[in-house]
């Protein structure tokens, strides 16, 4: 049996933090467990075989973390995973109580509005690139090659699927926002 | 900020800020407020490292709280004067409702 197993893509499949924590959690109680997450995590995980581990994962955003906000996690018993970009992973051990970092609704909300407000910057300026590709071809059309138009449309096609995913996933975090 | 503009911001106060605020009379630091909070509340109420990490970073960004010291990489706070004046309304606007209720029974 293979002591690795490599996950692609979490943060695009699991985009709701709550399923991003509870994935993570579930892998942990299977006994695959990681100990270092870093700025390519997002695109790829390795994830070791262990002994299966009760872990309560954290998922959290912060455009400009202070000291304080690491230490305050610290002091509370929570275990610094790593971070990508601005999104910082923490988890603890626990037996019986499921423990909770978010503990009231409006915090709950504030976490998620943070992250959905992250992903609405990228989706921003994705539509913004395609409209503004879309635009260009357009207008030059008459003077490009049949290639040049072949390649444009598939850079189009590219960014309106990118751009419609993004919006996707500010529907879906907007739709979770109490979880 | 202009003060009604804080009123507006923290009237009627979420239970969590109003806890964090009445804890900071006294000098603190988040992890010792979740425990305060605990012991005022009979354990009713504890408190996550996240909720309490938002709330003082709202509470200080809006000058109801001020950070005084750091002892051992724990960052200190204590209320302030427009932080002390809003939590005095808000206990005023709690016994009110208590009153209100309590008439009717």
């Amino acid at each position: 049996m293979s002591k690795t197993r490599t996950e692609w893509f979490s943060t695009f499949r699991y985009m709701v933090p709550a399923d991003y924590e509870n994935w993570m959690e579930k892998l942990a109680a299977d006994g695959w467990n990681i100990d270092k997450i870093g700025q390519w995590s997002s695109i790829r995980m390795v994830f070791k075989k262990t002994d299966p581990k009760q872990y309560r994962y954290i998922f959290d955003i912060h455009t400009s973390a202070k000291r304080d906000y690491l230490e305050t996690y610290r002091q509370f018993g929570w275990e610094f995973v790593g971070q990508m970009a601005s999104c910082f992973i923490w988890r603890k051990e626990y037996t019986a109580i499921r423990p909770e970092s978010f503990t009231d609704l409006e915090s709950i909300e504030k976490r998620n509005r943070n992250v959905m407000n992250a992903v609405m910057v990228s989706f921003i300026l994705f539509t913004v690139i395609t409209l503004v590709m879309i635009a260009a071809t357009l207008l030059s059309s008459s003077s490009m090659s049949s290639e040049e138009t072949r390649q444009m449309i598939l850079f189009i096609a590219c960014a309106v699927l990118f751009s419609t995913y993004l919006g996707w996933v500010v529907w879906k975090i907007y739709h979770n926002r109490d979880r | 900020m202009d003060y009604q503009k804080i009123r507006k911001r923290f009237i009627p106060m979420s239970e969590t800020m109003f806890f964090i605020l009445f804890s900071l009379r006294e000098e603190n630091h988040g992890y010792g407020i979740m425990q305060d909070v605990e012991k005022i509340t009979r354990g009713r109420i504890k408190l996550g490292a996240g909720t309490v990490y938002q709330s003082l970073s709202k509470l200080e960004s809006d000058g109801l709280i001020q950070p005084t010291q750091e002892i051992e990489r724990k960052k200190q706070y204590r209320i302030t004067k427009i932080g002390e004046k809003i939590l005095s309304e808000e206990i005023e606007r709690i016994r009110e409702l208590f009153q209100i209720t309590e008439d009717f029974r």
